[in-house]
């Protein structure tokens, strides 16, 4: 009999991979929980408000572990947290096997090497405080494996795939210079959910959080470079300072307005915005060491050329076009 | 950590494992490289964050011929980043050939070869923010580029290599966040005068062991830094000064036991000549292709190692150029607008553009002309320069002017002999810090007037039996236009070359003076020879050799252990905060 696997978030981006992987393999077979309806047909799908713990308590119920993928704005995630631990504590059979998703975002303003052990500051605004709120609700406890990925980039990555090749395409970033000497902490999509595999077939988690990012992981301007040569968004553009202090603090707070107005409108493929914080990750110093998902959960990591090849054969594949061709503005 | 060496205590002594004077290209490579080492790292800054009088003055000295040389003082920049703060960013690696004894080239040949610093040309690269290290027109571009000359493939000279741009990076601008951040402790202020000669050595290696090291900051405070070894790595002319202010265990100066130390003074044989007729080639582009990485690459006419040889003549280079700046019959706009310009361009880039012209009211008149007569090239050019040039980060290098008749001057670059008669040397008069002042006595010799007439001939035949065209110039000024300038200004070669033989060196392969067992020289002043290439590319990559050379001799520590010569006696100092904008 399959492992019946509680799919938390399950209509992000990494819960639906997640979801995928599960399917696909021969030993588990998910619960894709998401909560946007519509999609209730599919099987092995339900919809559920994950900051419900009525609900969550009986999807629980039927299934042997769970993975918590909710993504979404700093009250939910917490909120979402602290119904799945009321959730697990009122389970009848006792709490279930979980893998919960953090971020490296719980280190904050940390810089240099960082390791599991270090500090939870989440000082870097709500998102950051959010992801350590949740982080404290379900650590410690003997059942929780805890994944704190860096930057997660693959194909269809909203974040630091198609986000980051809009900007390479239009000239906004490139060569940032000092701004772009952060350490990317990057970590591809597949990895990611390989640890979500093993963190759930190993044995007692023991409330071990796991950071998730790739060895050697490039700058910010070594990872934007091999990209747009991966993208065909040649030749690189050297951003300078004031570029960069235009975009965080007149452009984008006009783009992050333009955005409400549009989705109100239908108009959804506005230009994204480099907000402060993004520029600040972007020159963060921060190294996330990963050793111990490697030793533990038996992680190899994909290489950066592999990862960005296939990033941008689905970028090509989706605009319609061949890889390393220029695209809109490249 | 960056510190203000003025809030270290009058006579304190800080213990290291590692001393850096100099916080140039070198220095801050070396400090860069060095950073995960574990070793205990002090490097020595004589300046700050922002120009400073009192302290660039400390450069200043004589020279013996003013038409040669100019004042030391100029071309080099004694403040945190060094002469970055002030380069035009130009990089290419040095030849193979540059590093191979020539018999027709006194003194040449290297106790290393081109493959000794190749592996770390790519980091160096990186450093300079020059891009992928690739210098030829094909590893370079994954696209066909422009040709140089259309119709002409040359035997003596190559149109496929290529220099590269750097932004120009001033690497204190560029690394300062890393080093505030890092463990190297960075002194502001801190002013090496001497670094004393030390009794008998016992580390592996032999020679004497010199510091400790005495610095004093223009304000008055006076301390010493004792370390495991010392690097200077304060550029060409003042690595000899350094040398020459110690007096070492000759009582002659460090490392100048055998009367080496500031000899073998080179720079480059630069200058701009004749006029290259190029009116017969299918196509002409001596401008600007941006490589895929951002970078700005040119191609230029090289001399290609066999012609070298065949010709007895050292490395060449030469760039098709405008027309001169100063005289008004050009009729180019730009160039008259850069002329009438001329009181706001920096004393170092204006004095190859503009000579010893004469600036009277006529020239002025005659170039306003120019430049209402070309008023829509000019605001052209304006436009292009304050986007590309002005306000751009990674900035345009230089401007490029397309004649429609296509008629050039040729601008030569060429490797100058070794001649242990040009120096430099220590002059009676002393600075504010009580340091003797230096004495530049830079010299060519007759083969580097026949390198440049050499090159110059076989150009001009080949231009014409390829039939792109002519080059005309007048044998008879080769020397007169070479020196026009005198010495080309930033590039100090030399003066502690590098060999295996203490009697013809002064620094072994590994950049260790021969006669001190812990000091070591970074920068071009362990170049046994020129090169035609500028230098700061091939010296970060030295410096980089020599961080890994530091690293495998003086170890890395475990982490978190104290230094070998740890500190009881260091004070505490307060880290300086990033000035505003």
């Amino acid at each position: 009999m399959k492992t019946r696997v509680l799919v938390l978030g399950a209509d992000g981006y990494v819960g639906r991979r997640v979801a995928a992987a599960l399917a696909a393999s021969d030993w588990a077979e998910p619960i894709a929980a998401g909560r946007r309806a519509g999609k209730g047909g599919a099987p092995g799908r339900i919809t559920l408000d994950a900051t419900d713990r009525w609900a969550v308590r009986n999807a629980l119920a039927e299934a042997d572990a769970a993975v918590n993928c909710v993504a979404g704005p700093a009250p939910v995630m917490v909120a979402g947290a602290r119904a799945l631990r009321e959730a697990q504590d009122a389970r009848p059979g006792g709490p279930l096997r979980l893998v919960h998703f953090s971020s490296m975002a719980v280190y904050g303003s940390a810089e240099g090497p960082v390791d599991e052990g270090h500090l939870l500051n989440g000082d870097l605004g709500p998102y950051a405080a959010a992801k350590a709120s949740a982080e404290q609700l379900l650590t410690g406890r003997e059942e929780v494996a805890t994944l704190r990925p860096g930057c997660i980039y693959g194909p269809g990555s909203p974040q630091w795939s198609v986000r980051i090749a809009r900007l390479l395409r239009a000239g906004r970033i490139g060569d940032l210079g000092v701004a772009g000497d952060g350490c990317s902490n990057l970590v591809y999509i597949d990895d990611v959910v390989a640890a979500v595999l093993a963190a759930l077939r190993a044995g007692a988690a023991g409330g071990r959080a796991y950071n998730l990012a790739m060895d050697g992981a490039p700058s910010w301007n070594d990872y934007f470079a091999a990209y747009a040569r991966a993208l065909g968004a040649v030749p690189l553009r050297r951003i300078g300072r004031r570029r960069l202090m235009l975009e965080t603090s007149l452009l984008a707070p006009a783009l992050k307005i333009a955005g409400i107005a549009g989705r109100r409108i239908g108009m959804a493929d506005l230009p994204p915005p480099i907000p402060p914080s993004l520029a600040r990750l972007w020159s963060q110093d921060i190294r996330l060491l990963s050793q111990r998902a490697r030793d533990e959960l038996g992680l190899s990591w994909t290489p950066l050329e592999t990862g960005l090849r296939e990033t941008a054969l689905a970028a090509a594949m989706a605009a319609g076009r061949g890889p390393g061709q220029p695209g809109k503005g490249g | 950590m960056i510190v203000d060496a003025n809030r270290i205590p009058h006579g304190a002594t800080l213990s290291a494992d590692l001393c850096i004077a100099g916080a140039g290209a070198a220095g801050i490579a070396l400090a860069l490289a060095l950073m995960d080492s574990g070793l205990d790292v002090v490097l020595l800054e004589s300046g700050a964050d922002r120009p400073d009088e009192r302290t660039q003055q400390l450069y200043q000295g004589g020279v013996a011929d003013e038409r040669l040389h100019t004042s030391p003082d100029r071309y080099r920049v004694r403040r945190f980043g060094g002469s970055t703060t002030l380069w035009g960013g130009r990089c290419m690696p040095f030849d193979a050939i540059d590093f191979e004894p020539r018999d027709y080239i006194a003194h040449s040949g290297w106790p290393i070869s081109l493959a000794d610093l190749l592996p770390h040309y790519p980091e160096a690269n990186r450093l300079c923010e020059a891009g992928d290290f690739a210098y030829t027109a094909q590893d370079a571009f994954s696209r066909p580029i422009r040709p140089m000359i259309g119709g002409y493939q040359g035997e003596a000279f190559s149109t496929d290599t290529l220099e590269r741009f750097s932004c120009p990076t001033d690497f204190a601008r560029r690394y300062r966040r890393r080093l505030e951040n890092g463990p190297v402790r960075v002194l502001h202020n801190a002013n090496l005068c001497a670094l004393d000669g030390g009794g008998a050595g016992t580390h592996a290696g032999a020679g004497r062991q010199v510091g400790p090291a005495t610095v004093r900051t223009l304000a008055g405070t006076a301390f010493t830094v004792r370390a495991r070894a010392y690097v200077l790595a304060a550029g060409g002319l003042e690595t000899a000064r350094l040398l020459l202010a110690s007096p070492g265990a000759s009582g002659r100066g460090l490392g100048n036991a055998h009367d080496l130390v500031g000899r073998y003074y080179m720079c480059h044989i630069a200058g701009t000549i004749g006029t290259a007729d190029l009116s017969g080639a299918s196509s002409v582009w001596h401008g600007y292709e941006v490589a895929d990485d951002g970078v700005y690459c040119r191609r230029r006419l090289a001399l290609r190692p066999q012609a070298q040889r065949r010709l007895q003549a050292g490395n060449f280079v030469a760039r098709l150029h405008h027309p001169r700046i100063p005289d008004a019959g050009h009729g180019v706009g730009i160039l008259s607008l850069l002329y009438l310009a001329r009181p706001f361009i920096p004393y170092e880039y204006g004095k190859r553009l503009y000579g010893d012209a004469p600036g009277g009211a006529g020239a002025w008149l005659a170039h306003l002309r120019n430049v209402a007569a070309d008023a829509p090239g000019t605001a052209r050019f304006l436009w292009h320069w304050l986007r590309r040039r002005t306000l751009a980060e990674r900035k345009f290098p230089s401007i490029v002017v397309h004649p429609r008749n296509r008629r050039y001057s040729l601008d030569f670059h060429a490797e100058q002999e070794p001649n242990p008669d040009s120096r430099v040397t220590l002059g009676e008069e002393v600075d504010a810090l009580g340091m003797r002042r230096l004495r530049v006595d830079w010299r060519y010799t007759r083969r580097d007037v026949l390198t440049v007439q050499a090159a110059l001939a076989e150009l001009a035949g080949e231009l014409r039996a390829a039939g792109v065209g002519s080059f005309e110039y007048d044998p008879e000024t080769v020397e007169a236009e070479m020196t026009r300038y005198g010495a080309y200004g930033g590039h100090h070669i030399g003066t502690a070359r590098m060999g295996t033989d203490p009697r013809s060196s002064v620094v072994d392969p590994d950049c260790r003076v021969h006669e001190a067992g812990n000091l070591y020289v970074a920068g071009s002043a362990v170049f046994p020879t020129s090169s035609q290439a500028n230098p700061t590319l091939t010296i970060v990559a030295l410096a980089l050799r020599l961080a890994a050379h530091l690293r495998a001799e003086y170890g890395a520590r475990p982490a978190g252990a104290a230094p070998a010569a740890s500190a009881p006696d260091t004070p505490p100092i307060t880290p300086l905060q990033e000035p505003q904008a």
